[in-house]
């Protein structure tokens, strides 16, 4: 049928069918901006504006707008240029994957139109219907009071960091019960503890325009979907409805026979070749339990078959037509249960490889010991123990996975997706798909979010078969039913601590037994578990340690990678475990905390056990940099850290059913898998003196294309402008291993620095030979310049120009690759102000602090971004996320609603301190960031609750029936 | 799937008496997930929303198209405050009246408010003319209405007056809650009529009448009356026990709210 619509001011007759969406119409109109976030319209992502107001356009029939007026983002700016709404989100660093940046900027003109000057809580309000798993919502919402005022004519201050006076001395040590009054700076000022060992720079450590900016704000064609391809097949998958089943069999005759199918592929016709899912190094840790295509299947949502249809409905119809008899088997869910005598067998097929004792669902036994923790524990004044539990969530990225595979013309496979590991995936691809690497190729655009949940080959594998198959490109995307139980969660985990210790409060044992469930299959059960004995174990120096984990099968969805890895979780049993311990001591916390945490110099000797490069370690590494107690001392000002122990704060009057608390964890993490995670760059120069800069490193919304930009600018003396950034597309660029294990700026940002000081060595050559200097040692690159000591110069285009076409002609260019010895831990204080209303148990979280030792921040308002959107996704975890199943292992609330993420108008304050530090062995200073604001929410806002009523809760998440059981038990 | 796009509450009726199987399609927001989900087969569709009928609003006549955008802007507190509560900008710009009515989830935001003030529910047919139901008649179970085929839910009718105390609360609303756990609506007028509505603790809506007696009686209720109503309310809902949440927090939570609703009712 045909409908009426104006787009963006043209009016368009368009042909649809009844039952499309308003989304499908558009994007098939080539409005890319609007976007496939949830089958609910849950996420925003598909919001466009009808009439003028925000709707849903994934749940609106297309022949329900007949007549109404349509816009979106690409009707704000057309051509070039942006509108002020989109400079502001530039400005201000708002934009991190940029998928749902487009529902944002509609959201807000729709807000600015009917009211140009709003209040914070009205633009919270306006955004409330766009979830956002990046941000944290705070530069969003400011970039949206700034657009206003800038439509107001007002004028607006340009962004830059806010240096914040150090509060610790020299010597490190810092006053940790001043009572000094927080600073007065609004909520998204960058705020950067300067560190004098520092040096100056012209770009790292400024807060530069994200180099994807521009695509990602006009909603132009940057995800994996944003394409079109003539005679594309789509896919659609059949999952398990078991929880545990055989597949006695299976008749796709029907489903074949329907008109519009092209393939149909299961167990039966899809060659048998194991592997192990998780994105790693070579070679994949053991075990390597899965098959493209089982004949059992092990929980609800594993694969059974596939369809390739000439639409998603047809696919959809197909799925339905498979015939499959199961023969149904127990299940079990609990990880302790699992390994129970009797408990049903997950991996009992002969082809098993890799698993410690599969009869007992057990993958691994992961052993560590440093001294001796029983001679430790009898020699301790006091012995404490306590047992927690962390549950299981999902990453949420706003985009799901999504992959189109073709063959192009020289019939080699070629995979658009949206991945964190593109290298590892094509090294793992080419066995299951029985070709050799050289005829495969993976590209990777911009990607809407990851946090772990891609660094997985997860669907790459099906879509290639099919493409193989078909010889026709073929799309798949995960619906967000899908993206909850088919693809990765984080590891839950029964974790018990014991601690001894003297009454002076020095450790003298830690013993950390885990059990990790690494649900139906093995993927990242190995090294997840290994970060948290390592996080669990290096975070506190202790002369004895031990570490006993055992990783378990069982059939809930399968856990993987997820932003953190491992110390979220044991973070959450170390850190609350802590507390209790000076508690039990009865002495203050931090001076406790303090008195044992890792300093500069300290041995962190569990590492060597621990280490995924451990192979290679033959040396126990030591701290180089810590800015700890800085953090510590900068936080607890901000949070006023003095108020835990008033009482007229803690119990308000006013309401008698509210008790007020401030808790704390500290948190330290890595910089990368050392001896291991390697990243390679290339850079040339063009005519014009600007330079092309390939590399692996994968950009998953986190600025690591900027970042690396910032690098390479900084070493050649040109604006970043001038560095134009191709990455992550096996084809062209140098291998890296991927967005992963915080990697990126340290390793991968090493290799940038170490090709563009070759290029600078080359590019001082020329400029000497253009100068007449017998040696170019002396020359310096600045302001797009290549300097003689005498101050004579050449542009960088005069020296492109000659080298290229004038004299001795030469390519300027130099590739180069880091791998990391050394892994140098950031730390941070993670600090959380709650109320609790005693009545219902419920959980207000009013604040969260964090101050980051990140070493020197490349860029601050990106790593800001992190500290900001990873402390709300930490909220997340332990407050309110929670995958929840029946009885048969299946997920109840696999929807955005029932699985509560975070809105705008829900989120605390939220304050990130950059803490400098000058960590030598990381480009121009830097360690990680990505990672670390994951670790200590979850415990700091445990810590506020036992601060504010007593109880003390060890299992995740602070639900308010978890909560009120607990002040019921307390009483 | 087939669409039918009345323009007039005449053409709706015709619509609906013709294909008494097809699925009348408001906002959206619920039929459309479903459909979505694949949890639904639709095979005819009579889309509402062009038909401005529905959309009026004269004083205690809600028309079945009202959006809870409306609701929010309008003139009646509870009705407004709920409606704050409901989805995102997005749900509440198309999301409508009858459209919750037609759900008839246990846990329609609207109900609470519509019980607590013994609301009645128009509905129309091409063939049966007009019925006119009380909420309890309407709401039967849950996802279930008295609602026959080929009939259209065409309006709300309050009652000519609404107590001025009115007040509507969630456990869990801005709060990041996992889901709303009990929303309640307390109402009481000058001469101390109580009346409290309590949603997503029983099968429907549900009027806690224990406690609304008890409470209609105190002219000035002692801290001891108001436990004694949390007490009653607790005793009163119809919570179960599943994976989300178990029967005596919500339980618990009931009480605890109504209590809470009711005292800012008398702070009013």
């Amino acid at each position: 049928m045909k409908i009426n619509l104006t787009i963006n001011g043209d009016p368009r007759e368009l042909e649809c069918r009844p039952d499309e969406s308003l989304r499908q119409i558009l994007r098939r109109e080539g409005y890319f901006s609007v976007r496939f976030g949830a089958e609910t319209g849950e996420t925003g992502a598909d919001a466009i504006l009808l009439d003028g107001r925000l709707v849903a356009s994934e749940i609106m029939l297309g022949v329900q707008a007949d007549g109404h007026v349509v816009e979106t983002v690409e009707g704000l700016s057309p051509g070039r240029g942006l509108h002020p709404i989109q400079e502001a989100f530039v400005t201000v660093g708002a934009i991190q994957s940029g998928y749902s940046t487009p529902a944002m900027v509609l959201a807000a003109k729709a807000l600015l139109d009917e009211n140009p000057d709003p209040t914070e809580g009205e633009v919270r309000e306006a955004l409330t219907g766009v979830l956002d798993r990046e941000t944290g919502y705070l530069r969003p919402v400011e970039a949206i009071l700034r657009a206003a005022a800038v439509l107001r004519g007002e004028k607006v201050d340009p962004l830059e960091s806010t240096l914040v006076r150090p509060l610790a001395d020299f010597d490190g040590t810092a006053d940790l019960d001043s009572d000094e009054p927080p600073l007065d700076l609004p909520p998204a000022a960058l705020r950067v503890v300067p560190s004098p060992e520092v040096p100056d720079t012209h770009v790292v450590g400024k807060p530069e325009v994200k180099v994807d900016a521009l695509k990602l704000v006009k909603g132009n064609p940057a995800f994996v979907d944003d394409m079109e391809m003539r005679g594309m097949l789509h896919a659609k998958v059949l999952w398990s409805p078991h929880a545990h089943a055989r597949i006695v069999r299976i008749d796709d005759s029907k489903a074949r026979a329907l008109p519009g199918v092209r393939a149909v592929l299961h167990h039966e016709n899809v060659p048998r070749v194991r592997y192990a899912s998780g994105g790693q190094s070579y070679p994949n840790p053991l075990p390597h339990d899965q098959v493209s295509f089982d004949n059992k299947v092990r929980y609800v949502g594993d694969r059974v078959a596939v369809v390739a249809a000439e639409t998603i409905e047809t696919a959809e119809a197909a799925v339905r037509l498979i015939e499959v008899e199961y023969e149904v088997l127990p299940a079990v869910f609990d990880e302790n249960e699992a390994m129970e005598d009797g408990a049903p067998v997950i991996h009992d097929e002969p082809d098993m490889e890799g698993a410690y004792d599969a009869v007992r669902n057990i993958v691994h036994h992961i052993e560590a010991d440093v001294g001796d923790v029983e001679t430790g524990f009898a020699e301790a004044d006091r012995v404490f123990e306590q047992t927690l539990r962390v549950h299981q969530v999902q990453q949420v990225p706003i985009e799901p996975h999504i992959a189109i595979a073709w063959l192009d013309g020289d019939e080699r496979l070629v995979v658009r997706t949206s991945t964190q590991v593109p290298f590892h995936v094509r090294r793992m691809l080419a066995p299951l798909v029985g070709m050799p690497v050289r005829k495969i190729r993976i590209v990777k655009p911009r990607i809407g979010g990851g946090f772990g949940v891609k660094q997985e080959m997860l669907i790459e594998d099906i879509v290639g078969h099919l493409a193989l198959v078909t010889g026709r490109p073929v799309r798949l995307e995960l619906t967000r039913h899908e993206e909850f139980v088919s693809s990765r969660t984080r590891h839950p985990q029964t974790i018990t601590m014991k601690t001894g210790v003297n009454n002076d409060g020095m450790l003298v044992a830690q013993q950390m037994t885990t059990i990790g469930n690494t649900g139906a299959y093995g993927t990242h059960g190995l090294t997840v578990q290994m970060v948290s004995g390592l996080r669990g174990l290096s975070s506190y120096n202790c002369p004895n340690k031990r570490f006993d984990c055992h990783v378990v099968y069982t059939n809930i969805p399968v856990p993987g990678a997820y932003r953190g890895y491992g110390a979220p979780q044991a973070l959450f049993a170390l850190e609350a475990h802590m507390e209790d311990v000076a508690a039990g001591l009865g002495m203050d916390v931090l001076e406790f905390k303090r008195m044992n945490w890792t300093k500069v110099g300290d041995p962190l000797d569990v590492a060597a056990e621990l280490g995924e490069g451990a192979a290679e370690m033959k040396f126990i590494p030591v701290v180089t940099s810590s800015g700890m107690e800085e953090c510590v001392a900068q936080g607890q000002r901000a949070i006023g850290w003095h108020r835990r122990t008033d009482p007229e704060w803690r119990f308000p009057s006013d309401r008698p059913h509210i008790r007020r608390g401030i808790g704390f964890a500290m948190c330290m993490h890595g910089s990368a898998i050392s001896g291991l995670d390697m990243g390679g760059a290339s850079i040339k120069i063009n005519d014009d003196g600007s330079f092309n800069l390939l590399f692996g490193a994968t950009d998953l919304g986190t600025g690591a294309d900027t970042i690396l930009a910032q690098i390479a600018a900084e070493v050649l003396g040109t604006p970043v402008e001038d560095i134009v950034v191709y990455a992550a597309d096996t084809d062209m660029t140098p291998f890296d291993v991927g967005a992963y294990a915080s990697s990126t700026t340290y390793v991968s940002g090493m290799a940038v620095k170490k090709a563009a000081e070759e290029v600078a060595r080359q590019i001082s050559e020329r400029a000497a030979l253009m100068l007449d200097m017998g040696s170019p040692g002396d020359i310096s690159l600045r302001d797009r310049r290549a300097w003689a000591p005498d101050g004579r110069s050449v542009s960088l285009a005069e020296v492109a120009l000659h080298s290229l076409h004038q004299d001795q002609q030469h390519q300027i260019m130099a590739t180069a690759s880091y791998v990391a010895p050394d892994s140098p831990p950031p730390y941070a204080a993670q600090f959380a102000e709650v109320e609790v209303d005693i009545g219902t148990g419920q959980v207000t979280v009013l604040s969260l602090v964090m101050a980051v030792d990140c070493g020197v921040p490349i860029n601050p308002v990106t790593s800001a971004g992190q500290v900001e959107g990873g402390m709300i996704q930490a909220l997340g975890y332990g407050h309110c996320e929670e995958m929840v199943y029946d009885d048969g292992g299946r997920m109840v609330n696999a929807r955005l609603g029932p699985y509560k993420i975070y809105r705008s108008d829900e989120v605390p304050r939220i304050e990130a301190y950059l803490v400098q530090t000058m960590e030598k062995s990381g480009p121009f200073g830097a360690k990680a960031i990505a990672e670390i604001p994951k670790d200590g929410v979850a415990p700091a806002v445990r810590n506020a609750i036992a601060n504010a009523t007593g109880a003390r809760i060890n299992n995740l998440p602070f639900t308010p029936e978890r909560v009120w059981a607990a002040l019921n038990a307390t009483e | 799937m087939d669409i039918d796009r009345p323009r007039s509450l005449d053409e709706t009726l015709a619509a609906a008496g013709e294909y008494p199987d097809a699925t009348l399609l408001a906002g959206g927001t619920d039929v459309m997930v479903e459909v979505n989900f694949r949890t639904r087969q639709v095979r005819r569709v009579i889309s509402l929303r062009g038909v401005a009928d529905l959309s009026e609003w004269n004083g205690t006549r809600i028309g079945a198209g009202v959006t809870y955008r409306r609701m929010e802007l309008g003139p009646i507190p509870a009705l407004a405050q709920l409606a704050r509560t409901v989805g995102s900008p997005q749900i509440r710009s198309v999301g409508t009246l009858g459209g919750n009515l037609g759900t008839a989830s246990p846990a329609g935001d609207t109900h609470p408010f519509l019980a607590a003030c013994d609301a009645s529910i128009e509905v129309r047919s091409r063939d049966g003319g007009t019925r006119i139901l009380s909420w309890s008649e309407f709401l039967t179970g849950p996802k279930l209405n008295a609602l026959k085929p080929g009939e259209v839910i065409t309006a709300v009718v309050l009652p000519e007056h609404l107590p001025a105390r009115q007040e509507f609360g969630k456990v869990g609303v801005r709060s990041a809650m996992v889901i709303s756990t009990v929303s309640a609506c307390v109402m009481r007028d000058e001469e101390g009529r109580t009346t409290v509505a309590l949603g997503a603790v029983g099968p429907t809506v549900l009027r806690a009448a224990r406690a609304e007696e008890m409470m209609s009686a105190e002219s000035h209720p002692s801290a001891e009356a108001l436990a004694e109503f949390s007490r009653l309310v607790s005793d009163e809902v119809r919570p179960i026990t599943d994976h989300r949440s178990t029967e005596a927090y919500r339980r618990h939570a009931s009480g605890v709210l109504a209590r809470r609703l009711l005292e800012r009712c008398l702070a009013a």
